[in-house]
């Protein structure tokens, strides 16, 4: 029943990597970022982001 | 249609758009509890009002520019999310190959949703301001994270174990594969360490519930609408006009 019409798996080029790890950095400065990246400027970060934090459930103080 | 660039933007676009609708969730919905929990802590900053460690909540930001921030984290999760997620589906082999892409997304997605956001909030339940201690949240973080990957080893194992059990029929592939991730999750529920922090005393517990719930209609607005929006740009059989014809590209090929 597999369809030729899509093809199960995508080539992904070596790009996607970098595009990946961008994705997973930009979650991390949205979401979890305290000063360990960026320092003390994480906590202007910490309270613009603050209430999406807690919305999405992550740990926050 | 077919190259990993023009995945890659339908999973951007989906996870804008269903980060968008996360968002709208946050702010029509899960403000209300975290309103009467700023208000606790307001109550609680004026019997003793130097609180160690602590910081004032609004001092940098008023209140309205942290609910544009609120929405705005939604949109970018949503965006690096829908980055991610077009990845793992564009390099998935195993998981559900005799569906059709629609089906093959919103699985998924609700896949994901169960183990990176269900599962941690099963453990570690999402906690409104004015409940956690600022001297445990590296070690509330850790958790966190490590629930979620262990969560999603489970969901690559079960496509793993579903593929090596393709001689069995599907009834009974299917039973094992639920057995074993029940398992998985069990597993991982028992063997995390308890939340490391109680609950004070003077949070209601109708609010702590309203604000779980709420949170966990908002990454499931996120995940969910992320898996339909994709479904929906990625399969070809939507973009088939009539019903009959859509219907037979999705089932016969």
């Amino acid at each position: 029943m597999t369809s030729p019409a899509h093809p199960l798996s995508i080539p992904i080029p070596r790009w996607a990597y970098a595009v990946a790890l961008v994705a997973l950095m930009v979650t991390w400065l949205v979401l979890q970022e305290n000063g360990l990246a960026i320092g003390h400027a994480a906590e202007s970060l910490h309270e613009f982001f603050h209430d999406g934090r807690h919305a999405l459930g992550v740990p926050c103080h | 249609m077919n190259s990993y660039r023009s995945v890659l933007l339908r999973g951007v676009g989906a996870g804008g758009i269903a980060g968008l609708l996360a968002g709208l969730v946050g702010l029509f919905v899960v403000e209300v509890p975290i309103r009467a929990a700023l208000a606790v802590e307001e109550a609680r900053a004026a019997t003793e009002p130097v609180e160690p460690g602590g910081h004032d909540h609004g001092e940098l930001f008023g209140r309205g520019t942290q609910l544009v921030g609120g929405v705005l984290a939604a949109v970018i999760v949503g965006l690096a999310v829908g980055a991610l997620f077009a990845t793992a589906y564009a390099g998935s082999r195993r998981w559900f190959t005799d569906r059709p892409p629609f089906s093959r997304s919103v699985s998924l997605a609700a896949a994901v949703f169960g183990a990176a956001a269900l599962l941690p909030a099963i453990k570690y339940p999402a906690n409104p301001p004015a409940v956690g201690d600022p001297n445990t949240v590296g070690y509330r973080t850790v958790l966190y994270l490590g629930v979620i990957a262990a969560g999603l080893l489970v969901v690559f194992g079960a496509s793993y174990l579903a593929s090596r059990l393709g001689h069995l029929s599907r009834p009974v592939r299917s039973t094992a594969v639920a057995l074993a991730v029940i398992a998985g999750f069990t597993v991982i529920l028992l063997a995390f360490p308890a939340p490391p922090d109680a609950i004070p005393e003077d949070m209601p517990s109708n609010v702590l519930w309203d604000f779980r719930l709420a949170s966990l209609a908002e990454t499931a607005t996120l995940w969910l609408g992320l898996g339909v929006v994709f479904g929906l740009l990625i399969d070809p059989a939507v973009r088939t006009r009539s019903g009959s014809k859509a219907k037979a590209t999705a089932l016969g090929a």
